[in-house]
């Protein structure tokens, strides 16, 4: 279940581990060149290039998705054409596995990430995030058997509690629930995606499931049965792009291309277009 | 919805799927073998080198190395998603191969050796001409499991990013909600290639059968 997450944790490891190794500085070479004394900000290359790299986990249907002829569709996904197109820039989607996408910025393996990423400070610290292009809030979604009542978010630990790893609302069940020891460890199922979570929680193995509200919307519609019995903002909130750390040059200009979507709005149109019930 | 479409999605994956299985079989069959060479003939401190090379690699998680050959080493060495996965998975594969190989030489009778030296083969002559030959021969039954492993595993290079099959069912399944169809159709191409590959080595197996054999 945890997986992911302990992947995720013996890379970073290691990843202090093989940059504790490395040199710390590089005997003088004749034949290339000396670094540039300023770090070059990733917009250059971006516009040199007339490309941009920005990667997705194209599985979390409204924000980002394939259709059936394999073209990524979704909120995110227009609004990220939108701000290429006001950069002057070629997009090119890169999907990766949401676990994937943070160590994808920060090793450059991809210029910036779009995926609904909300604000955290532990991602803060890998990772620079753009100004809030959309706020968005926490749903908890039953069964169609579901007998119990959730009158408040704490009112969860007395079931089977389903999330998708990773994200800001296994963040907060696992701080706010888990480590205060009001839910039971064995009690919260943690999926890599959020529809392995529904389909667990249409066969009944697990009782309740916080997602996003959106996404948690979209499954209603799309499972029989399913219902959400509380609707708050309690991990979530703004959603942001994902940059590289301590690139300012290419955080203005990712910030000031939402501004302008915003003050057009274009925004609330891609809203109203993925989001309306 | 337009199944179709939907199967031919997938389908495109199976690309990437042989493209990865392509460069990490072979791969760990040539290192496989050197380093199987290198166990038997190679004399005590190689041979020790050896199992510690395939007790390390046995005991790591391909996904692991995966991770760490794209995200970690990216500083050293900047490799695209498909080469990462690629090399990490020959890796691995390399210290399998190299006990089905190993396995093979030692089970080529000792006395073929004596007799290749005793009709004036040198060392090297012996184990090129006599001993590999009957070797790799008798390692096609155990590797052809190998193989089958490698298909399965090529699956793993969706971390990433990587859109073959796997990823593919969980995009189109994710979007149309037709899960069961869509893993379905992954698990129908899974099985049929490597049912198709294990037939093929079957055929080659009793082609290049040793005829003095029981």
């Amino acid at each position: 279940m945890k997986k992911g997450l302990t992947l995720f944790v013996l890379v970073i490891l290691l990843a202090g581990i093989v940059s504790a190794c490395q040199p710390q500085a590089a005997a003088p070479q004749a034949t290339t060149p000396p670094e540039p004394a300023a770090p070059a900000s990733k917009l250059d290359a971006i516009k040199t290039a007339g490309k941009i790299k920005v990667g997705t986990s194209a599985d979390y249907p409204p924000y980002e998705s394939v259709d059936s002829a394999g073209a990524y569709v979704g909120f995110d996904i227009e609004l990220m054409a939108a701000i290429a197109e006001g950069m002057g820039v070629q997009l090119e989607w890169v999907d990766m596995p949401f676990d994937s996408l943070i160590a994808a910025v920060q090793e450059n393996k991809i210029d910036l990430s779009i995926s609904c990423f909300n604000y955290s400070e532990e991602r803060d610290q890998q990772v620079d995030f753009s100004e809030a292009y959309y706020t968005s809030e926490d749903a908890f979604v039953v069964g169609k058997d579901f007998a119990g009542t959730i009158a408040k978010p704490e009112d969860v630990v007395a079931y089977k509690v389903g999330v998708q790893s990773g994200t800001v609302q296994d963040d907060w069940l696992t701080t706010n629930l888990v480590d205060t020891g009001l839910l039971k460890a064995e009690n919260l199922s943690r999926y890599e995606r959020v529809d392995q979570a529904a389909l667990d929680l249409q066969a009944g193995r697990v009782d309740v499931l916080m997602a996003d509200y959106v996404p948690a919307n979209a499954l209603v519609k799309q499972f029989e049965g399913f219902n959400i019995v509380l609707k708050s903002v309690l991990s979530t909130g703004p959603l942001n792009i994902v940059l590289p750390e301590g690139d300012a040059v290419l955080k203005a200009e990712i910030d000031k291309q939402i501004a302008a979507l915003q003050a057009s709005g274009k925004i609330t149109e891609l809203a109203e277009k993925y989001f309306s019930e | 919805m337009n199944v179709a479409v939907f199967v031919k999605y997938i389908a495109q994956g199976t690309a990437y799927t042989l493209g990865v299985t392509a460069v990490a079989l072979p791969s760990g069959l040539v290192l496989g073998t050197l380093f199987a060479l290198l166990a038997v003939y190679g004399g005590k401190v190689l041979r020790q080198i050896m199992t510690f090379y395939s007790t390390v690699m046995r005991g790591i998680p391909p996904i692991v190395l995966l991770l760490i050959l794209y995200f970690v080493m990216s500083g050293q060495i900047n490799l695209s998603p498909f080469w990462a996965g690629s090399i990490s998975l020959g890796i691995i594969s390399s210290a399998y191969q190299m006990e089905i190989i190993r396995g093979a030489i030692l089970s080529v009778s000792s006395g073929q050796m004596m007799a290749a030296r005793s009709i004036g083969l040198t060392r090297m002559q012996a184990i090129t001409n006599v001993i590999l030959p009957q070797t790799l021969r008798n390692a096609i039954a155990p590797w052809s499991n190998e193989a089958a492993i490698i298909i399965k595993d090529s699956s793993l290079v969706y971390a990433l990013g990587v859109p073959e099959i796997l990823r593919r069912a969980q995009l189109i399944g994710a979007s149309s909600q037709s899960y069961l169809l869509a893993y379905l159709t992954a698990a129908i191409i899974y099985f049929l290639l490597v049912f198709t590959s294990s037939r093929l080595l079957g055929l080659l197996e009793k082609k290049l059968e040793i005829p003095a054999n029981p």
